[in-house]
């Protein structure tokens, strides 16, 4: 038997000759060029198709993209799950705009909005009126047809206070309440508000939701609900499949997404994977089992980018990293004191010591991808100067009085204070590395590490602020307001960590977002940084890069500001390297 | 036994009290999960008001405690799910693991503990009990992760015969998979958390073992069943192993907590869907009601496996007897 077969290879061998190339889909069938020869207008026409399609080899036609599965591992599980009124994880919230359910609105890669749910929509002339146009060809994963009904609904529930909708700062200029939803007909709604500059802004982020399987179910019941982590049943690309508490969240390629939106996605299916542990993370993106990890460590970045069979996927995160201080607190009451503990603090030596080229120092709130983001602003003036640091601790009548090395004020109370982070190493690093460099400036601080959830608690509780400085991560939306940080009138609200108190910067926060034109605006935003850079609310340390790892047979992954599934709809696999099921 | 089985009842009411307040009365505040720079003070209320957190402390235990009496643990402040669905879902992960981690364990142990008795002083016995010496005092966590790294990650890098998957419990594609790979593959996956757990355990029950049984063969009815003329084995594990087992039976109740406080890690490092992995992410999302239910089920389990040891105490020496 074995000699038979050899003997069938061998012949097959020789009578084939040398292994026949698989035609490619961009070379012309012989047929067509046979069929003009010697008609001179055929063969230049022909010639020019072939040049045409030439372009293309290499390439994977659309029609063999399709199948496969892909495996995303992420650190945790997805809170809240596909319901858009309840989940404010980053997460949660990815896979409702981008996976399961649909927004209105979405932005492109410049961040300009562009339609999806809804075709097109108006503003009207004196900017109170937003009309949205739906398209007619959005289906709800159950087969009813995605409408202006579904939209009134979400909105409703999103600003009926009973539903408890974290992101309630999105209607601050929108008319709340049914009366303020107008359903013009099924497949057009209008929306009454204030004329503001972000006004599409909340249409980009907030997933529309199932009015027809949800709206019997009252506000106060949708946390109790199983539709957000049991059975949702969305309209986006891909459709809910299966969850496994703290294990994974399954997704099928919808067949009947719009063709008008890029139709179906190439995958056949998505697998969400939770993972606690960062090195488990690492080794399943390594083995291949994993074919993208979300969030790597910078150390991680290093292997990935070692590895032959991995990219690594860098863009700039929404988070700046900063030391919030205290203003309440005697010592840091002083802007002086404030300004010289930044100055005082080699932030360029942070950001190179313990994250290397994965991040930039920042300078204020305005994020690097933001289009009134300036470098230069506030860079001069809070630059790593020790002798400027000291000099402003002198002005501010803290000096070292009994020669221990820390400064003192006129009553004999020491400069000293303690700084709180989470324990996390990188954090834990920032804490010691300040503490080493501000003590060369007399100043005494103590490193506490205190559990994620008590220190939010300590920062966050209007009664106590139980802290001094606290080291904290600030994620910020892509439309950009710090009222809530920095506004006089919301000092007793859980973000108002450094208790800002300033007429001016409140004149800035109250004008800032009903400014259109963003040619006026610029101006206005830069002298609102300014004060900020003034007031010194915070010390800003850095804004860290997004890091994912992505193993390279996923093709065409797009990650960028607007998140890591942007275009999970178009990533595919060439069929070689699609797992195969045993 | 019944009536120790009605004693255990106010032993986890008294757990369950002792749990509720440990967890509602540590700080952190689990409706700042929701945190972002569009929340009002207003939606923070609430959303404590939503999830029953505007009740003082003692309101809430009252109604904690009533709702567990008719079974109901309440709902996740996560998952939005029941939390005893979420436990009906991932306890049996947790058994799987534990029961084989503990098999294993007790097969091992008490195999090595037998050769190093009947061995005393050999070259085997010296290297047993230092390996043993040297798995006891491995902290499971770094067991887990050399683990993670040796079998999942340079088995796949030196393309060894046998690769075991570093994490999970079962494949993406397990769906598709033939029957017989499924079992292939929940067996694969099973390996390496359960051999973290198992290698422990396996080498205090060899201590255990190897001195029972040191004790066992110098007793006369040994030295009988060896004058009767009975082969070796026999003599080991007919007559001897069976004395000694005592002692280590008792070993299972003792070790127990040590298990569910070691699949609290191993879960969290091999992802394996269970009780603990549930339990240290509800910590770190502040979720009190499957904190409170995940523990509480990790204490009950302590109970009943007591239980089930002194059942066992009772089958391998009949002298004792639980009227």
């Amino acid at each position: 038997m074995m000699l038979a077969l050899m003997a069938f290879g061998t012949s097959a061998c020789r009578d084939g000759g040398a292994p026949v190339a698989k035609s490619s889909p961009w070379s012309l069938d012989p047929s067509v060029v046979e069929a003009g020869a010697g008609i001179p207008f055929c063969e230049e026409a022909t010639a020019r198709v072939a040049e045409f399609m030439s372009r293309f080899e290499g390439q994977v036609p659309p029609s063999q993209r399709y199948g496969g599965t892909a495996v995303v591992g992420v650190p945790g599980e997805m809170a809240g799950g596909m319901n858009a009124h309840l989940s404010a994880q980053h997460e949660s919230s990815q896979h409702q705009i981008f996976v399961n359910l649909m927004t209105l609105v979405r932005y492109d890669s410049d961040l300009n909005p562009t339609p999806y749910l809804a075709e097109s929509w108006d503003v009207s002339d004196d900017g109170t009126e937003l009309t949205f146009h739906l398209r007619d060809d959005v289906y709800w994963h159950d087969g009813e047809l995605t409408d202006a009904y579904d939209v009134a609904y979400t909105f409703e529930r999103a600003t009926d206070p009973a539903t408890g909708f974290s992101n309630e700062g999105w209607w601050t200029y929108v008319d709340k309440g049914p009366s303020s939803v107008e359903i013009i007909d099924s497949l057009t709604v209008r929306f009454r508000m204030t004329p503001h500059a972000d006004f599409i802004d909340p249409w980009t982020m907030l997933a529309i939701m199932p009015g027809h399987l949800l709206e019997d179910v009252p506000a106060e019941e949708l946390r109790t609900h199983p539709y957000g982590s049991v059975c949702p049943v969305g309209n986006g690309p891909f459709i809910f499949v299966s969850h496994r508490q703290d294990a994974s969240w399954t997704f099928q390629a919808n067949p009947v997404f719009p063709e008008g939106l890029g139709g179906r996605p190439y995958l056949d299916r998505y697998v969400y994977r939770s993972v606690t542990d960062q090195t488990t993370l690492l080794t399943e993106l390594l083995t291949e089992r994993l074919d993208v990890f979300v969030s790597p460590t910078p150390d991680q970045a290093a292997v990935i980018v070692d590895s032959d069979v991995l990219d690594l996927y860098r863009f700039t995160n929404r988070q700046i990293v900063l030391v919030a201080w205290n203003s309440r607190r005697r010592q840091l009451a002083d802007k002086r004191v404030r300004m010289a503990i930044t100055r005082g603090t080699n932030r360029e030596e942070i950001v190179a010591g313990l994250v290397g080229d994965y991040g930039v120092v920042a300078n204020g709130t305005v994020p690097s991808y933001h289009w009134a983001y300036d470098a230069s602003l506030g860079a001069e003036a809070t630059s790593y100067d020790p002798g400027a640091a000291r000099a402003l601790l002198d002005q501010a009548g803290w000096r070292d009085r009994d020669g221990d090395g820390v400064r003192e004020n006129p009553e004999g109370a020491p400069l000293s204070f303690t700084l709180k982070y989470n324990p996390d190493q990188v954090r834990q690093a920032v804490a010691e590395i300040m503490q080493a460099q501000l003590l060369d400036i007399g100043v005494e601080v103590v490193p506490t590490a205190v559990d994620l959830g008590t220190l939010i608690q300590q920062v966050t509780d209007p009664r106590s602020r139980d802290f001094e400085g606290a080291i904290l991560g600030w994620v910020t939306d892509i439309r950009l307001d710090d009222t809530s940080l920095f506004h006089s009138e919301r000092t007793e609200g859980p973000l108002a960590w450094a208790g800002t108190r300033r007429l001016d910067i409140d004149q800035y926060l109250d004008r800032l977002p009903l400014i259109l034109d963003r040619g006026m605006a610029k101006p206005i935003w830069d002298a609102y940084q300014e004060l900020l850079v003034d007031e010194q609310p915070y010390t800003w340390l850095y804004q860290p890069d997004r890091l994912n790892g992505v193993n390279k047979r996923i093709r065409d992954v797009v990650m960028d500001i607007r998140g890591d599934w942007v275009n999970l709809k178009d990533w595919w696999i060439p069929s070689e390297l699609r797992r195969v099921t045993r | 036994m019944v009536r120790r089985l009605l004693g255990a009842i106010p032993l986890v009411l008294g757990i369950a009290t002792i749990i509720f307040f440990v967890v509602n009365l540590a700080p952190g505040d689990p409706a700042l999960r929701f945190l972002n720079p569009n929340m009002t003070p207003e939606v923070l209320e609430q959303i404590r008001v939503n999830m029953g957190l505007d009740q003082p402390v003692h309101i809430r235990y009252v109604r904690w405690i009533g709702a567990l009496a008719r079974g109901d643990l309440g709902f996740s402040f996560t998952s939005n799910r029941p939390v005893l669905d979420i436990i009906k879902e991932l306890l049996p992960n947790t058994l799987v693991l534990s029961a084989t981690a503990i098999g294993v364990a007790f097969l091992l142990g008490i195999l090595l503990g037998i050769v190093q008795a009947v061995r005393q002083y050999s070259l085997l016995d010296s290297v047993a009990s230092i390996v043993g010496l040297f798995f006891y005092s491995m902290p499971s966590f770094w067991l887990a992760l050399m683990m993670v790294l040796v079998f999942g990650l340079f088995a796949y890098q030196g393309q060894w015969f046998i690769q075991f998957p570093p994490s999970g419990m079962q494949s993406v594609d397990y769906a598709f998979l033939s029957p017989m790979a499924k079992v292939q593959d929940r067996l694969m996956h099973l390996a390496l958390p359960a051999t973290s757990l198992a290698l422990v355990l396996a080498a205090g029950i060899a201590r255990y073992t190897r001195s029972s049984m040191l004790e066992v063969i110098r007793q006369d009815f040994v030295r009988t069943a060896r004058a009767k003329g009975l082969s070796e084995p026999v003599v080991i594990f007919k007559h001897a192993l069976r004395n000694a087992l005592i002692p280590v039976i008792t070993l299972l109740g003792l070790y127990l907590p040590f298990l569910f406080s070691g699949t609290v890690f191993i879960e969290s490092v091999f992802a394996w869907p269970g009780m603990g992995k549930l339990v240290v992410d509800s910590i770190l999302e502040r979720d009190y009601p499957v904190i409170m239910g995940g523990t509480l089920i990790f204490a009950m389990m302590v109970v009943v496996g007591n239980l089930v040891a002194d059942v066992l105490y009772a089958v391998v020496d009949p002298r004792i007897r639980y009227d």
